[in-house]
């Protein structure tokens, strides 16, 4: 079964007299333990198609079936609990909360998990997920503490903490430097590997799809092309940058 | 319990993201607070006030007097409109000893009858009863108390502080040193209780008369105030004076005075333009046995009208006198007294002729006319406290308006992680309700302060009650939680992507 099944997904949106279309029929098939890469330039809809992935919009029309369940004309509410259970998304920028430590930032989506989780329990997960991020040392640190790189991660380990089916990384490296984007892509690659975990990247830098195992183009609202991709390797291109960095005295 | 305490804790993190904002909001709330506290404290005081007076002035106090103008037996079996009563005929009373010889006992001489004072006295007068053809003539002035009906009503009566007998005299005094001076004023023979009746009493000079001097009837006195003054002058100390009554020497040892707005000493008056010694003295030096007076404080102020009617009974019964007959005596409660001052004597005079009507007048009653003025003061004082918590309310509103803006990315973010609209719209009103309650509790705190420190410098009354400061920290809650409700349901409302996006 598909981790995410798309058919004939169209989005049009309403703006005054304009009509957008978004999307204009896309169908899709992910399956578990896929890194999938979809990439465009702007205004081609991937950022339409990461909102109907991620359960923060719905489609005018088709079927979105996550995990089996058809999501796509679910209430507010119940959407709203599919992505407290089901996706842990990384945006661009982190968004983490400013003057809040690392494990209260990874605690956040907890909060909103029903039922109500103890404190006690909120903690020690939230603890987990940063000491598997190799942050174990760094708990109650406030984002303005911690390096680019560690911000990541720890936005990553706030989308692992309650276990999705399901990663949407939105742009992760767009604010990050060469050196530090190719770790974090590491770290997704890993999760894969040694997690088995599903992960779609959104971004429109060619470079950091290739990281993925599959590459989705979208222009114009429509999927140009669809291919299997042998993926990068972060560590030749890490050595490659090492010594610039070093140079730069980073 | 743990995770709503996290909630809290949270709430405040986020309050204190925004220091200059948070406090001045919290001290919209806190001035709103404060004046409800501060306005309620002065409220209360005010009526505890108003009581204390009222009980310095003696409205818990019943005096029986001895004697009764009345012809009727007032209040027997209620109105006679509500029974079908008809009036007949009243019974004569039958003279216990009658004038003149006894058919059949030629040597039993027969005495009069006489109520004025002693029953068994032989005058040579007629009876005013004889005089007049009424038999209820002089009841009035009859001496019918005496010590045993004190002590019946000190011991059978539940609900009793203290009781005090008295017999009452004008009398003309002059001072040893100068006899020039005099004065003609009451004179109480009583005991050494009557202080702690009359709560209103202080004794700027000297004392009151002690146990002992009552029992050994020592020839010591108390003056009034208004005494002293006219004898001595203002301000002069005259404990240890000589003054001369029923040309005996008297020594001075104490001055009596008032601390009661409701009876302020004034000459002709019957507490401080008088003297006081000891009933003992009294029945001593005038060879008497009557009293025309007791004087009882009651524990409970509102019960006055219930221990009275009790008085009236025992009295009755002691005295033997039957269903139809009038009282020999009259009770009166320093109530209806009260009442009557300061009127004018037409207004006073219609007040007494009421007086069967306001028989049931209790402290409470009486205190409650004297609070609906300060109520009215009251009401202002409210209306002020609530337009400024009306306006700390805005000012909350205005701060997460504000804050729901700044935040709506936190908002799209914390959405994105699955938070509901409810979730996010209990976040802001929480974040209210701390704001307020903890603004609230600085408030409550400040009002505390402005009331004592208005009772310290203004020697204003306030009492802060423990209730007064729940009330205002539950109406601060409740404040936080109504002017939270506008822009929490409009950050429940926001589009996560679009909130997202937000910059």
């Amino acid at each position: 079964m598909s981790v995410i099944s798309l058919q004939g997904i169209k989005k049009i949106y309403h703006l005054g007299d304009n009509t957008v279309h978004a999307l204009r029929g896309v169908s899709l098939d992910i399956e578990e333990g896929e890194f999938v890469a979809i990439t465009g330039p702007s205004g081609s809809g991937k950022s339409t198609m990461m909102h109907i992935l991620g359960c923060l919009d719905s489609p005018t029309e088709g079927s979105y079936l996550l995990n089996g369940k058809n999501v796509s004309n679910l209430p507010r509410q119940e959407l709203a609990d599919i992505r407290n259970r089901q996706i842990g998304f990384v945006f661009q920028g982190f968004n983490l909360l400013p003057r809040t430590t690392a494990v209260e930032n990874v605690e956040l989506p907890l909060l909103y998990t029903r039922p109500v989780m103890s404190n006690a329990e909120r903690t020690k997960r939230a603890v987990e997920a940063l000491t598997a991020m190799g942050l174990a040392d760094r708990l109650d640190h406030h984002p303005s503490q911690l390096s680019g790189g560690q911000q990541q991660r720890v936005a990553i380990a706030r989308a692992l903490v309650n276990k999705p089916a399901l990663i949407l990384a939105d742009e992760p490296t767009g604010n990050l430097d060469s050196k530090t984007s190719i770790e974090v892509m590491r770290l997704l690659q890993e999760l894969r590997e040694k997690q088995g975990i599903t992960i779609v990247l959104i971004t429109h830098e060619p470079e950091i799809a290739a990281y993925g195992t599959r590459i989705i183009s979208v222009r114009d609202g429509v999927i140009i092309s669809d291919e299997k991709n042998t993926p990068r390797n972060p560590e030749e291109d890490l050595a490659a940058v090492a010594p610039i960095a070093a140079a730069s005295g980073y | 319990m743990g995770f709503g305490a996290h909630l809290i804790a949270l709430a405040w993190q986020a309050l204190m993201r925004n220091k200059a904002q948070t406090l001045l909001a919290m001290l919209g709330v806190t001035v709103g607070v404060g004046a409800l506290v501060t306005s309620m404290a002065l409220g209360r005081g005010a009526q505890e006030a108003i009581k204390d007076q009222l009980l310095a002035a003696g409205a818990n106090m019943i005096i029986v007097n001895s004697g009764n103008y009345q012809t009727e037996r007032a209040g027997a079996g209620g109105s006679p409109a509500d029974h079908g009563y008809v009036p007949s005929p009243r019974p004569q009373r039958t003279p216990y000893l009658v004038k003149g010889p006894i058919p059949g006992f030629p040597n039993v001489r027969l005495l009069n009858a006489h109520f004025e004072d002693d029953p068994m006295a032989e005058h040579d007068h007629p009876l005013a009863s004889d005089r007049l053809g009424d038999n209820m003539a002089g009841l009035g002035a009859a001496a019918t108390l005496t010590l045993e009906d004190a002590e019946a009503i000190r011991s059978e009566i539940p609900g009793i502080d203290f009781v005090a007998s008295g017999v009452h005299e004008n009398a003309r005094i002059s001072l040893k040193a100068d006899p020039t001076k005099q004065w003609f004023t009451r004179l109480h023979g009583t005991e050494s209780d009557l202080p702690v009746i009359r709560s209103g009493w202080i004794f700027p000079y000297g004392r009151f008369l002690s146990a002992s001097q009552v029992r050994d009837a020592e020839q010591d006195m108390v003056i009034g105030r208004v005494v002293a003054d006219r004898l001595f002058g203002e301000g002069i100390n005259p404990v240890g004076e000589t003054i001369v009554l029923w040309n005996q020497d008297f020594r001075v040892i104490g001055v009596v005075d008032s601390t009661s707005w409701a009876a302020q000493p004034s000459a002709g008056d019957d507490q401080f333009d008088a003297i006081y010694i000891p009933v003992t003295t009294v029945h001593s030096l005038l060879n008497l046995s009557k009293l025309n007076t007791i004087t009882i404080t009651t524990e409970s102020a509102g019960e006055t009208t219930r221990i009275s009617k009790q008085i009236e009974e025992i009295l009755r019964r002691r005295h033997g006198i039957t269903e139809q007959m009038p009282d020999d005596f009259t009770v009166k409660t320093q109530a209806q007294q009260l009442l009557g001052k300061g009127l004018s004597p037409d207004v006073a005079r219609i007040v007494a002729g009421n007086l069967e009507s306001i028989d049931a007048l209790t402290i409470e009653q009486l205190s409650a006319s004297l609070q609906r003025a300060n109520r009215t003061m009251l009401a202002l004082l409210a209306g002020v406290a609530t337009v400024s918590l009306l306006v700390g309310g805005i000012g909350v509103m205005n701060l997460l308006l504000l804050s729901v803006t700044q935040r709506t990315r936190e908002v799209g973010l914390r959405m994105a992680m699955g938070a509901r609209g409810s979730d996010i719209a209990s976040q802001f009103v929480l974040e209210a309700i701390v704001l307020s309650v903890v603004g609230g509790l600085i408030g409550a705190a400040c009002g505390v302060l402005v009331a004592e420190s208005l009772e310290q410098v203004f020697q204003w009354s306030t009492d802060v009650s423990v209730i007064s400061m729940v009330f205002a920290i539950i109406v601060a809650a409740v404040l936080g939680v109504v002017s939270s409700v506008y822009p929490a349901h409009r950050a429940s409302q926001l589009n996560p992507i679009g909130a997202l996006h937000h910059e």
